[in-house]
């Protein structure tokens, strides 16, 4: 079966800090796939670039087939610097130009002057914004381009007008020509440029975490991300969000569409109340509930997004061993619904019950790879991690 | 405030408000009949208006300091309406609404992805930016000079011209305005909002487009508020730069932080009791104390922060009872 | 080099005032950087403490008639205890509040201060009575052509770059400079290194707030009028020259400061005088759509 998950050698810095170094894992539908690893290894850090949160510096992420990480590619990152160099040259062609066209009849020269060097200036900053990705310098461009393109329909002076070049007796229009039919064009192509999707994936945009959540992949939180001060259902219900369509219009009209919605939602968020367990307590604030009842909440509300692939940040964490079992209970009921598992855990009871093939972390490396059996006998890992845990965890 | 109350009396008590305000005007209060409309029908105007401002701080979460350039806007819409074109309030008050929604998507969109502190800030310099505006474009707004000459409203030819005509006409607007804040509460869009409220990253995770969601709680919030000064516009005649300064906004963001931002109950209580309380302080004060009463206003903010954060009526408590409420439906 | 003179020197005066105006910009924008470093918090209130500078100075000068420069640092002391009672009285307290609970109560003080000052000194605006101030004041200290420069202007010049300069040392060299870096780096780490956090805290608020009320008595010195809502304005503007340098940078304070007063004063004169205020709200919500790190300050990052 094709993998649901398929991550090729990603990578992820924080300025000088290198927080993931080259991973690349695969899950299968219906597949339980644990991430171990110590403290610090950069497990979260992983599931925050799966999700959307973080932006990978390096590597591929393939979900469900469809690649959700755009990449500047060398050749991609090539026509950047260009598309900058070219933008530069212009702005300096410009600055005689705009004093020529404006200087004659200014009153205030000197200002003028400083004015079109400021201006430079800037087109300067753009540039070197421009070649590191930066979001603001594509921002601006736009408006420099605007202006680019107004000057260079401007400036299509017949050329034996009578402006010149300043301080000389060369026509204008000599320069300006040029200058204009360059200009104009590129103006126009690197504007279409920056709106259109391929724009956005060249300059570095990417699929946004609710995006990633509507195409099947929902996650829990290491520190519960829960919304306290609602209702245990209604964040169940929130959970569910990706699957309603109502809007404004439907939710001020009442519309008996909107009404059957709303119905449906509630029974199907008991449902996942039910799964997990928590049915009882539907209509507690969520911040009522025991830390395990929590974490279960979490779980039902990443369940009711129906999700193909599901990321568990340490679960089990802070439970006891009648809690951990049943949570083992519970990850296996949702294997049984088909859906593939993403599992960081500390717990090696439970990771050793439930993980049908797991990965080890260490340092943002992946140091191994393979079933319970062989990481327990991987002699890297247990130097690196597991150390006398290895002996406690009972099969 | 500790008293609970169930399903039942909290109708009871509703509808009896109701009544009240229904029957206010033909209460027997002799001379003082139309000074007290006119107190109440400036405090449901301030109510409309905080419902309004409820949105963005109280289900959203984030602070909205530029809520009275949408005010402003709504007003100016309104009177430059009324005086070039001669409209009818009917057809005002939503083309008022949709500037101000205009506006709300025009600003809310390159802001709303900015931390709470910028965006406050933001919207704190796009209301000066208004009032600025609004006091320089002679051409368009007579600036200084005020907008004076607004005709009244009329209803099927017949002119309003008396109080408690007013009265009732805000307290249509203010119906309306409730059943839409009630119905998009309760809503998916609702939810929606509370989710980012409570923790923005779960929400996203959880499939909710933060800036779609944002800037549509903006839009309908900047859309009451123009349709706050759009009725203001027509009741007072009258506008000028000067009713539209920050503090304004300040004076609104206080009646939701006191009756509870986020409850619907709690912001029009706040507004019930703030607003009444100012009319009591330019009886009790001398004149040149009175233009400091916001002084009040700014202590009440510091206090409420300090030793009631939640409001009168806290936005946990609505929550419970809706909880209640449900659970009593589904009898389990 | 005359003709250059000549065509220049409308600029070179706004250029001058410009530069004024932005070192008394850059006085209240470190204040306002300084405390957001520590606490991130934006002390709203921070420009009534400028007015309040004003008005004190003023209110010593022209009604209880103490000669100037002794009511100039008398003015200075009072403003920096004002800053600690506030963040004692309105701030502490809010420690572990919600961010939006603090951004409210600053909210509320500045409202407060500013109608108590209504209250206690009137709308009117005041004027220091030529009398009160020193002759030198309004003699200038050099010209070129058109262009002058009064030794007023010297005199707030040449206080706000001693600020700056003492400002810089301190922060860099000497022990408290240091803590008050590492409280706003992580503050519970450096309560954890035995730093008192309270009191840095306390010191922070005294500079920033000395600062800002020296302003206030700078700049109701040169446009002789001091009025309540003064501050508010003002401290906008500052505000939008902190976020400009980069918000919890003092150095980008000092820098944004200067740039904003040149862009004011070049705006209201080439541009629009009217619309004076608004090149401030205008360039602060450009660098905050655009470049919300402004152009030194660094990123914050938030734990996920």
């Amino acid at each position: 079966m094709n993998p649901v998950l398929r991550v090729t050698r990603l990578s992820k810095s924080f300025g000088g800090l290198s927080a993931l170094r080259e991973i690349s894992l695969e899950a299968r539908p219906g597949q339980i796939v644990g991430i171990i690893g110590p403290n610090g290894a950069g497990k979260t850090t992983l599931f925050n670039c799966l999700a959307g949160l973080y932006h990978p510096t390096r590597g591929e992420i393939q979900f469900q087939g469809r690649a959700i990480l755009p990449q500047v590619s060398e050749a991609k990152a090539e026509h950047i610097q260009q598309c900058a160099r070219i933008f530069m040259v212009l702005g300096l062609i410009w600055l005689p130009l705009f004093w020529s066209f404006f200087l004659p009849d200014a009153p205030f020269k000197l200002e003028l002057m400083l004015l079109g060097l400021f201006i430079l200036a800037i087109r300067f900053l753009l540039v070197q914004g421009l070649m590191r990705f930066q979001i603001w310098a594509w921002s601006l461009m736009f408006v420099f381009l605007l202006s680019d393109l107004c000057f260079s329909i401007r400036w299509l002076t017949p050329p034996f007008s009578p402006v010149h070049l300043v301080g000389t007796h060369v026509p204008l229009g000599y320069f300006s020509w040029p200058w204009g039919l360059v200009a104009g064009p590129f103006s126009i192509y690197l504007m279409i440029q920056l709106w259109v999707r391929q724009g956005r994936q060249l300059y570095g945009f990417r699929l946004s975490p609710d995006a990633i959540c509507r195409l099947g992949m929902a996650r829990t939180f290491q520190n519960i991300r829960l919304f306290f001060n609602l209702s245990v259902l209604d964040n169940v219900k929130i959970g569910h969000h990706i699957q309603m369509r109502a809007g404004v219009p439907g939710a001020l009209l009442k519309t008996r569409a909107q009404r059957e919605e709303e119905t449906l939602t509630e029974k199907e968020a008991l449902e996942w109340l039910r799964f997990v367990g928590l049915e009882e307590r539907a209509f507690d604030p969520a911040g009522a509930l025991a830390y395990g009842e929590q974490r279960r909440l979490e779980i039902a509300r990443a369940l009711a997004s129906r999700p193909k692939l599901l990321l568990l940040d340490e679960p089990a964490a802070g439970m006891n061993a009648r809690e951990s079992s049943r949570l083992i209970q519970l990850v296996l009921k949702i294997r049984e619904k088909g859906i593939a598992v993403l599992i960081i855990e500390h717990d090696m009871r439970v990771m050793m019950n439930l993980a049908d093939h797991i990965y080890v972390l260490d340092y943002g490396r992946l140091i191994a790879e393979g079933t319970p059996d062989d990481i327990r006998s991987n002699s890297k890992v247990i130097e690196a991690y597991l150390g006398g845990g290895a002996a406690h965890a009972e099969a | 405030m500790g008293f609970r109350l169930s399903g039942q009396n909290h109708r009871r008590l509703f509808l009896g408000l109701v009544l009240l305000a229904i029957l206010l005007p033909w209460l027997p209060l002799g001379a003082s009949t139309n000074y007290i409309l006119r107190i109440l029908t400036t405090a449901v105007l301030y109510m409309i208006l905080a419902l309004g401002l409820n949105i963005v701080p109280g289900f959203t979460g984030l602070l909205d300091l530029g809520y009275v350039g949408f005010y402003g806007i709504g007003a100016y819409t309104s009177g430059l309406l009324a005086i070039h074109f001669d409209l009818s309030l009917w057809l005002i008050l939503p083309l008022a609404a949709l500037n101000g929604a205009l506006w709300g998507i025009l600003l809310g969109a390159p802001t709303l992805r900015l931390t709470g502190d910028y965006f406050a800030i933001v919207t704190f310099g796009f209301s000066e930016l208004v009032v600025l505006v609004i006091r320089n474009e002679l051409w368009l707004t007579r600036g200084p000079m005020g907008l004076p000459g607004i005709s009244p409203p009329s209803i099927f030819g017949h002119l309003l011209t008396r109080d408690w005509e007013f009265f009732y006409l805000i307290l249509l607007l203010l119906l309306v305005v409730l059943v839409v804040v009630t119905r998009l509460q309760d809503s998916r869009i609702g939810r929606a909002w509370f989710a980012i409220r409570e923790n923005e990253i779960a929400a996203q995770c959880c499939g909710v487009n933060l800036i779609r969601y944002k800037v549509t709680a903006f839009a309908i919030s900047a859309s009451i508020g123009a349709m706050g000064g759009a009725f203001y516009a027509k009741w007072f005649k009258f506008i000028h730069p000067d009713m539209f300064k920050f503090w304004e906004s300040i004076l609104i963001l206080c009646l939701i932080v006191f009756g509870g931002m986020g409850s619907i109950a709690g912001t029009m209580l706040g507004a019930l009791i703030l607003i009444p309380l100012s009319e009591v302080l330019r009886a009790v004060l001398p004149q040149g104390l009175f233009s400091a009463r916001y002084l009040i206003y700014g202590l009440v903010l510091v206090l409420m922060m300090r030793w009631r954060p939640e409001g009168l009526i806290p936005f946990e408590r609505a929550q419970a009872r809706k909880a209640r409420v449900a659970k009593e439906r589904l009898k389990i | 080099m005359e003709n250059l003179l000549e065509y220049s020197s409308l600029f070179l005066q706004q250029l001058v005032n410009g530069i004024t105006l932005g070192g008394v910009y850059a006085l209240i924008a470190v204040g306002y950087t300084m405390v957001y470093g520590v606490i991130q918090l934006i002390n709203f209130a921070h420009g009534e403490i400028y007015m309040l500078g004003a008005f004190l100075a003023y209110t010593l000068v022209a009604i209880l008639g103490l000669p100037f420069f002794a009511a100039f640092v008398l003015t200075i002391l009072i403003c920096a205890c004002f800053g600690i009672i506030l963040d004692f009285v309105a701030y502490r307290p809010l420690r572990k509040a919600p961010r939006l609970a603090a951004l409210i109560t600053a909210i509320g003080m500045s409202i407060f201060l500013q109608n108590l000052a209504l209250m206690i000194w009137g709308s009117q605006i005041k004027s220091y009575p030529r009398e009160a101030l020193p002759d030198i004041f309004f003699k200038t200290a050099w010209s070129a052509g058109d262009v002058t420069l009064s030794w007023l202007q010297v005199f707030i010049l040449s206080i706000t770059v001693l600020c700056m300069a003492i400002l810089h040392l301190t922060i860099r060299r000497t022990r408290i400079g240091t803590a008050m870096r590492a409280v706003s780096q992580d503050k519970a780490t450096a309560a954890l290194m035995g730093i008192g956090v309270n009191r840095v805290i306390s010191f922070t608020f005294a500079i920033g707030s000395a600062m800002g009320g020296m302003a206030g008595i700078l700049v109701g010195l040169y446009y002789n009028a001091i009025f309540p809502t003064m501050g508010y304005i003002a401290g906008i503007k500052a505000f939008a020259a902190a976020v400009l340098g980069g918000i919890g940078s003092v150095p980008g304070a000092m820098l944004g400061g200067g740039v904003l007063g040149i862009a004011e004063v070049i705006g209201a004169g080439y541009i629009s005088s009217e619309y004076r205020d608004g090149i401030s709200y205008a360039v602060m919500i450009a660098v905050i759509l655009f470049k919300p790190s402004g152009l030194i300050g660094r990123q914050v990052r938030e734990k996920v």
